[in-house]
């Protein structure tokens, strides 16, 4: 393929990751790992490592905007980042030893199941305000931020033992899969920790570039890393990013809902392909 | 310090990360098309993604600094990439000393923690066996 023309394609692609990774609190990994594999015939390695840059653009080139807009929730997200963290190196070190597609298959089935709860709050805007206690309050994680139309809403975080233990699971995927499991903290922080669905989208989004860098290293030093893949994505995922993130601090709460669950079903049943020996 | 200016400077932090990686990548990028361009290859330059080996781009600090002194673009990109990979890890480093401004002790552990691991696992795990099974 002539390299314009594959540069060309992958920036545009990269471009699009960008703005939905941004919105939904993915790194775009579920776009870009396809597109390269399926679209373009690279290898599956390089694809990972250019998926790994990818959500680490996608992360701090949206957070910056967020975490400044104070969408973000910056004491969730570093408590639940002990979580993630630590289940990334558990799960990079067992990754020799675990059978990916039945893994794949396994999480991309409960991500399916997770749907429903998703589908069933579509038009909710806020979440019913639980009572900050216990370690929640301990911790600090409640917040405010201001919504659209500059009203401040303010909401408390429930269940952090259930959300911390839902973010082992997540950062064991990171480094089992080499993947950014954004999908897992969104859920994490919206089904179990009742968060408005900006703050799980931007919180996740702030944690994910956290998880790839701990599983970056790993990459970079096996070589790969290839600079003429992953130069067109770091590109394109930076701008998608930053067009992402306009778009979601005018959006409102169910709005983001519905894209989520979209973004959820096409991860899912790309996950179970994966699981039955498509590149994805 | 209260959290509102944390905010502003965590932002501030990935803002610059951001648009320096993007930058030096752009650059790398930039050179790599004049330098084809130049040889007379850029239109029928082929690139032939599945034939190229695994794990063929091993990096060392020794080969990036002599390729960024003959500004070689692969190495301008690797330059570029790595920027964006310390973005999250200044993140975090930034976050720490923040906390710690803000009388926050409970957050300046959790945070040195995260650190910890990070460093670790960028740092240390690739020269660990078990994680290059």
């Amino acid at each position: 393929m002539i390299v314009l023309e594959f540069v060309a394609i992958l920036l545009l692609a990269s471009i699009f990751a960008g703005v939905f990774g941004s919105i939904v609190g993915l790194g775009g990994g579920v776009v870009v790992i396809p597109v390269l594999t399926l679209l373009l015939g690279v290898n599956i390695h390089f694809a990972i490592g250019a998926s790994i840059v990818a959500i680490i653009g996608t992360s701090s080139g949206a957070a910056s905007v967020y975490v400044k807009d104070r969408i973000t929730n910056l004491r969730v997200g570093m408590f639940l980042e002990l979580a993630t963290t630590s289940g990334a190196i558990v799960g990079a070190a067992l990754a020799a030893y675990v059978d990916s597609s039945a893994l794949e298959l396994i999480f991309g089935s409960i991500l399916l199941v997770t749907l429903v709860p998703t589908v069933m709050r579509i038009g909710e805007d806020m979440p019913k305000n639980p009572e900050l206690k216990g370690l929640s309050k301990r911790l600090g994680l409640s917040g405010s931020y201001p919504e659209a139309e500059g009203r401040e809403v303010s909401y408390n975080a429930t269940r952090p033992k259930t959300g911390l233990f839902g973010m082992v699971i997540a950062g064991l995927l990171s480094g089992l899969l080499g993947i950014g499991s954004g999908a897992f903290k969104v859920i994490s922080m919206d089904v179990a920790m009742k968060l408005p669905m900006k703050v799980s989208t931007t919180t996740s989004n702030f944690m994910i570039g956290v998880t790839a860098a701990a599983s970056a290293g790993i990459y970079y030093a096996r070589g790969d890393v290839d600079p003429v893949v992953v130069a067109p994505v770091a590109l394109g995922i930076l701008i998608g990013a930053v067009i992402g993130a306009r778009f979601l601090v005018r959006a409102r709460n169910p709005t983001i809902r519905k894209i989520f669950a979209v973004v959820l079903a096409v991860v899912a049943v790309e996950m179970i392909l994966a699981s039955q020996g498509v590149a994805v | 310090m209260d959290s509102g200016r944390m905010d502003s400077v965590i932002g501030d932090v990935l803002r610059y990360g951001v648009i320096l990686s993007f930058a030096v990548i752009l650059a790398g990028t930039g050179i790599l098309a004049i330098r084809s361009g130049a040889s007379g290859i850029s239109g029928a330059l082929t690139y032939n993604a599945g034939s190229i080996p695994h794990g063929n781009f091993t990096v060392s600090w020794a080969g990036l600094v002599n390729g960024l002194l003959g500004l070689q673009p692969y190495s301008v990109i690797e330059l570029g990439v790595l920027i964006l990979l310390a973005t999250p890890v200044s993140r975090v480093l930034a976050s720490v000393f923040l906390f710690a401004a803000q009388g926050d002790r409970l957050y300046v552990y959790i945070t040195a923690v995260v650190l910890a691991l990070l460093l670790f696992s960028i740092l240390v795990t690739p020269f660990i066996p078990l994680f290059n099974a």
